[in-house]
C-alpha cells in the first residue's frame, strides 16, 4: 500500500504561516487533533491533517509544545474550520489556541471543572467527584450564551430534551417575528469519552466501539477504524474483503439516504410520503439483517478483513435491490409530484457555498452547496478506483438541493452495488494480522452516508493504542446549521435541520 | 327528543376523530390505532394527575372550562338530526362564530399565561390565523343566509331548495378552506407534529395536562364535528327533516352519519395529498378563499341564484 501521509514537524509560527498557505493554496483541512506525548517525547503534539487538491495525498504538519508554555498561535482567525478542533483540543488538553475569539468551552458542560483535562495520559479521577459530576449539582463554570439585543428580539429555547425520540441538544434561537436572526445550539450532552474509552481497548477490540460511535453509520465507523489500524500495521486486505466493505458501504448509503429523504417528509407535514420512505428503509435495513445478522451491519468487520461472505447473498441482495429500486422510484416520483412539498424545500435554509468552504463542511450538505468533494474519489480507497462513479453537486444550497444531491448518490449507490456483485473476487476473507509496531500512526478514512470519516490511530511503546482520534461529518457540519437557517422562519428550522439529518451521537462521542 | 340533539356532537365527536385518523392511516399504508381510540385517550387523560405551572394564573385554570362551554353552547344553536332545533333563537350563524371566537381568545391568552415561547408562538400564529379565517368563514355563509333571507341556521337548512348553483359552489370551497384552518389540518396546521416549533393549535396547549387537556381535546373534537355539521346544514341539507318524532328522527340520524364519515373521509383526503404550507404562505391561500367567498356572494347577487 502506497503510503499517502506525509508529515512534518514545524515550530511555532512556521507551523501557523504553513497550515495558512496550504489553505490558502486550496488544500482542504481534514480535521485537526492533540495527542499526550509527554511520556516519550516530553511533549504535546498538535496535528492538522489537509488532503492536497486533485491527488490522492494527506499534508500533515505537527507542532510539538513543549514545558510549561501550553500556548500556541490560534489558526482560528485565519481558518475558520478549525473553530471546534481548537475548542475541543482546549477542553481536552489544556492546550490554549493564542487569538481564538470563541475559547467559551465546547465539549464539557456545566458541572464539570474547568482545570480537568481528560485526554492527558495522566488524568485521574475519583469515585466521589465522578459522582458530583455525574449528578450535576455543581455548577463550576457557567456557560454563556450569545445574546442578540434589539427592540423586538426574543429568545426561544428548545430542547436538550425534546418531543420525538432523538437525542440531546439545546437550541437557543434569537427571533424577530418568526424570522431567525440567530441560532447558537449546545450539544455534547452525551459525551460518552469514546477517544478515552478507545485508549483502555485493544487495537482489535475497538471495532466494536468504533461500529458503537453512530447507529446509521455503523459500518463507515467500523471501515474507517480498521483500516486505520491495518495501515498502521502493514496489513494488506484481500480482495474479497474489500468488495464486501465497498458493498455493505454503499447498503449504508443506500438506506440512510433513502431514509433521510423520507424524514424531510416529516418536515413539511407530507405523512404519505414520510411513510413511503419507512417502508424502503425498513426493506432495505432486513436485507442488512439477512446479509449480516445485523440491521446496522455491525460485526462483519474485523481487522484485516470481514468475517462473513456477503457474496452467497448476493441472488438475495439483487431481488430486493430491484424491488427497492421499483419502490424508490416511485416514491421520487410522488415527492416531485407534490408542488407543496417541493415549494416548502425549495429555497429553504440555503448554505452558501463560501461558508460551506469556511467552515470546512462534508459530504452532502458540502456537495449540495458546490462543493465537488468526496472522500471516494479524493482518496480512493477500497475498490472505488475501480468503480465508475460521479460525485453529484449542485449549487443551490438548499433544502431542495440537499434532497436531490442524496436521491442522485442513491441511484448511484444501486448501480455500484450491481456492479460489484458482477465481478469474483478470490475466496479469501481476511488477511493474517501483523502485529503493530510501537510508536506507528496511521490515518483511516471512508465516505459515511453523511460525508467524511476520519480516524487516526496511534500506538505507544507496547503496540496498544497511545491515541484513538475520531472526525466525524456530524462533527464538521453542526456549525453550519446555524448560517443555513439564518434568514428563515422559525416553524421552518426542522426541515432545515432534517435535510442536514446531522447525528448527536457522533458528534458528541 | 329535539332538545337533546346537540347530546350527539358531544358523544360522537370523538369517533369522527377515530375515523379520520383511521383513514389517514390506510392513506399511509399503516393499519393506525381503532377508530375508538380518541374515547380512550380522553379516558386516560381524565384519570390522570395534572401539573400546573406555578407562574400560571385563573386565566390558565378557566380556560378549559370556557372552551368546553362555549362549544356545547355553540352545538345547541346547530341542527344537527333535526331543524325543530328549541334553542335555535338563541342564535344565529354570527353567534356561533363569535362564540367560536370566545373560545379561541380564552385559548390564546391561556397559551400566553404561563410564559413558554411555544405557547405564546402557538396564540400568535392562532391569532394571525383566526384574523384571516373569521372574515372569510362569515361571507362564505352569507351567500347562503341571503339566499334563505335569514341568518338563523334552522332557517336555512331548511330552504333546501336554492342551492347547488354557481355561487354555491364557490361558497363551499371557500367553506372547506376555512374548515380545514379552523380545525387546524394540513395545509395551515399539522395536528400530528411533535415539533414544537412549527406547532400552532397543539402550542397552545403544550402545558396542558389531565382534565384540563381532556377538556381541551374534547372541546376540540367537538368544534371539528361543528363545523362539518354546519358544512353540511349549510351546503347538503338534504335529507334533514323538520320533523321531531322517533322514526324521522332515526331515519336522519342515519342520513347525518353517513354525511359525517364522508366529511371526515374528505378531510382525511385533503390531509393527505398535500403538505403543510410555509406559514408566510397561509395569507396567499386564505386571501384566495376570502375571494372565492366575495365573487359567491357577487354571483348570487347578479345572477339571482
Amino acid at each position: 500500500m502506497m503510503n499517502n501521509e506525509h508529515y512534518r514537524e514545524l515550530g511555532g509560527r512556521e507551523f501557523r504561516d504553513h497550515c495558512i498557505s496550504l489553505c490558502r493554496s486550496g488544500f482542504t483541512l481534514r480535521l485537526m487533533f492533540a495527542t499526550d506525548e509527554r511520556e516519550n517525547e516530553g511533549c504535546f503534539k498538535i496535528y492538522v491533517v489537509f488532503s492536497e487538491t486533485g491527488k490522492d495525498s494527506f499534508q500533515i504538519p505537527f507542532l510539538k509544545l513543549k514545558g510549561d508554555d501550553l500556548s500556541y498561535h490560534g489558526l482560528t482567525p485565519d481558518i475558520p474550520a478549525v473553530h471546534w478542533y481548537e475548542r475541543e483540543i482546549h477542553d481536552m488538553f489544556g492546550l490554549t489556541p493564542e487569538g481564538h475569539p470563541d475559547l467559551r468551552r465546547l465539549v464539557f458542560h456545566d458541572s464539570f471543572p474547568g482545570d480537568s483535562y481528560p485526554l492527558r495520559k495522566d488524568w485521574k479521577i475519583s469515585e466521589a467527584e465522578l459522582r458530583e459530576w455525574g449528578e450535576g449539582l455543581v455548577r463550576k463554570e457557567p456557560y454563556h450564551f450569545m445574546e442578540v439585543k434589539g427592540e423586538g428580539v426574543y429568545e426561544i429555547p428548545v430542547g436538550p430534551v425534546h418531543a420525538g425520540i432523538i437525542e440531546p441538544g439545546h437550541f437557543r434561537f434569537s427571533a424577530v417575528g418568526e424570522t431567525i436572526f440567530f441560532l447558537e445550539p449546545r450539544l455534547f450532552y452525551t459525551h460518552k469519552g469514546t477517544e478515552k474509552l478507545f485508549e483502555g481497548f485493544g487495537f482489535s477490540e475497538g471495532v466494536r466501539l468504533a461500529e458503537r460511535v453512530s447507529g446509521t453509520s455503523s459500518f463507515s465507523h467500523g471501515t474507517a477504524y480498521c483500516m486505520a489500524v491495518e495501515r498502521m500495521s502493514g496489513t494488506d486486505i484481500p480482495e474479497k474483503a474489500k468488495a464486501i466493505r465497498t458493498l455493505l458501504l454503499e447498503l449504508e448509503r443506500l438506506y440512510n439516504h433513502v431514509g433521510d429523504i423520507g424524514n424531510m417528509c416529516a418536515g413539511t407535514g407530507l405523512a404519505v410520503g414520510y411513510a413511503a420512505g419507512a417502508l424502503i428503509k425498513e426493506k432495505l435495513m432486513q436485507l442488512n439483517e439477512r446479509v449480516s445478522g445485523s440491521r446496522y451491519l455491525r460485526g462483519v468487520n474485523v481487522i484485516g478483513g470481514v468475517t462473513k461472505d456477503i457474496f452467497q447473498y448476493a441472488d438475495d441482495i439483487l431481488t430486493t435491490l430491484e424491488t427497492a429500486t421499483g419502490d424508490y422510484k416511485a416514491f421520487m416520483k410522488l415527492l416531485l409530484g407534490a408542488i407543496s412539498h417541493v415549494e416548502r424545500l425549495e429555497n429553504a435554509g440555503q448554505l452558501s457555498r463560501e461558508i460551506a468552504m469556511k467552515l470546512g463542511v462534508t459530504g452532502v450538505a458540502a456537495r449540495a452547496s458546490g462543493v465537488n468533494d468526496d472522500i471516494r474519489k479524493a482518496h480512493p480507497h477500497l475498490l472505488y478506483d475501480r468503480l465508475e462513479f460521479e460525485p453529484h453537486t449542485t449549487t443551490r444550497g438548499d433544502v431542495f438541493a440537499r434532497m436531490m444531491v442524496r436521491a442522485e448518490e442513491a441511484e448511484c449507490s444501486i448501480s455500484m452495488i450491481h456492479a460489484l456483485l458482477e465481478r469474483n473476487y478470490g475466496r479469501e476473507l481476511a488477511a493474517e494480522v501483523k502485529d503493530v509496531s510501537p510508536h506507528a500512526c496511521a490515518l483511516g478514512y471512508t465516505e459515511s452516508p453523511r460525508g467524511s470519516l476520519f480516524y487516526w490511530v496511534k500506538s505507544d511503546a507496547e503496540g496498544r493504542p497511545l491515541r484513538v482520534k475520531l472526525r466525524s461529518p456530524s462533527y464538521c457540519n453542526w456549525p453550519a446549521v446555524p448560517f443555513a437557517v439564518h434568514g428563515n422562519i422559525v416553524p421552518d428550522f426542522p426541515l432545515c435541520n432534517k435535510s442536514f439529518n446531522l447525528s448527536y451521537s457522533g458528534c458528541d462521542m | 327528543m329535539e332538545y337533546l340533539q346537540f347530546i350527539v356532537i358531544i358523544i360522537f365527536s370523538p369517533l369522527i376523530q377515530g375515523i379520520i385518523k383511521k383513514v389517514k392511516a390506510a392513506m399511509q399504508g399503516r393499519v393506525g390505532p381503532g377508530v375508538f381510540q380518541p374515547y380512550y385517550d380522553l379516558v386516560r387523560l381524565l384519570k390522570k394527575e395534572m401539573v400546573i405551572s406555578g407562574v400560571t394564573s385563573w386565566v390558565f385554570r378557566a380556560t378549559p372550562f370556557i372552551v368546553f362551554a362555549s362549544t356545547v353552547a355553540a352545538a345547541m344553536i346547530i341542527p344537527v338530526i333535526t331543524t325543530r332545533s328549541p334553542f335555535s333563537a338563541m342564535g344565529d350563524v354570527i353567534a356561533l362564530i363569535y362564540i367560536f371566537a370566545l373560545g379561541r381568545f380564552f385559548m390564546a391568552l391561556a397559551g400566553l399565561d404561563a410564559g413558554t415561547a411555544f405557547g405564546g408562538e402557538g396564540s400568535s400564529r392562532e391569532m394571525a390565523v383566526a384574523m384571516l379565517v373569521e372574515p372569510m368563514m362569515m361571507l362564505s355563509i352569507f351567500t347562503a343566509a341571503i339566499a334563505a333571507g335569514s341568518t338563523n341556521i334552522a332557517v336555512i337548512a331548511e330552504k333546501q331548495d336554492i342551492f347547488y348553483s354557481p355561487s354555491h359552489v364557490l361558497a363551499l370551497s371557500a367553506f372547506i378552506v376555512a374548515v380545514v384552518a379552523e380545525t387546524g389540518r394540513i395545509p395551515v396546521d399539522n395536528p400530528d407534529t411533535h415539533l414544537e416549533l412549527t406547532m400552532i393549535h397543539e402550542g397552545m396547549l403544550l402545558e396542558y395536562s389531565g382534565r384540563y387537556l381532556a377538556l381541551m381535546e374534547w372541546a376540540h373534537f367537538m368544534k371539528q364535528m361543528l363545523l362539518f355539521t354546519l358544512a353540511v346544514d349549510i351546503f347538503f341539507p338534504l335529507g334533514i327533516p323538520a320533523a321531531t318524532g322517533l322514526p324521522g328522527l332515526a331515519a336522519s340520524f342515519g342520513i347525518y352519519s353517513l354525511k359525517m364519515v364522508l366529511m371526515a373521509v374528505l378531510m382525511a383526503a385533503i390531509e393527505s395529498s398535500r403538505a403543510k404550507l410555509r406559514f408566510f404562505q397561509l395569507p396567499s391561500l386564505l386571501g384566495g378563499a376570502f375571494v372565492l367567498a366575495l365573487l359567491s356572494l357577487l354571483t348570487y347577487i347578479m345572477m339571482g341564484k
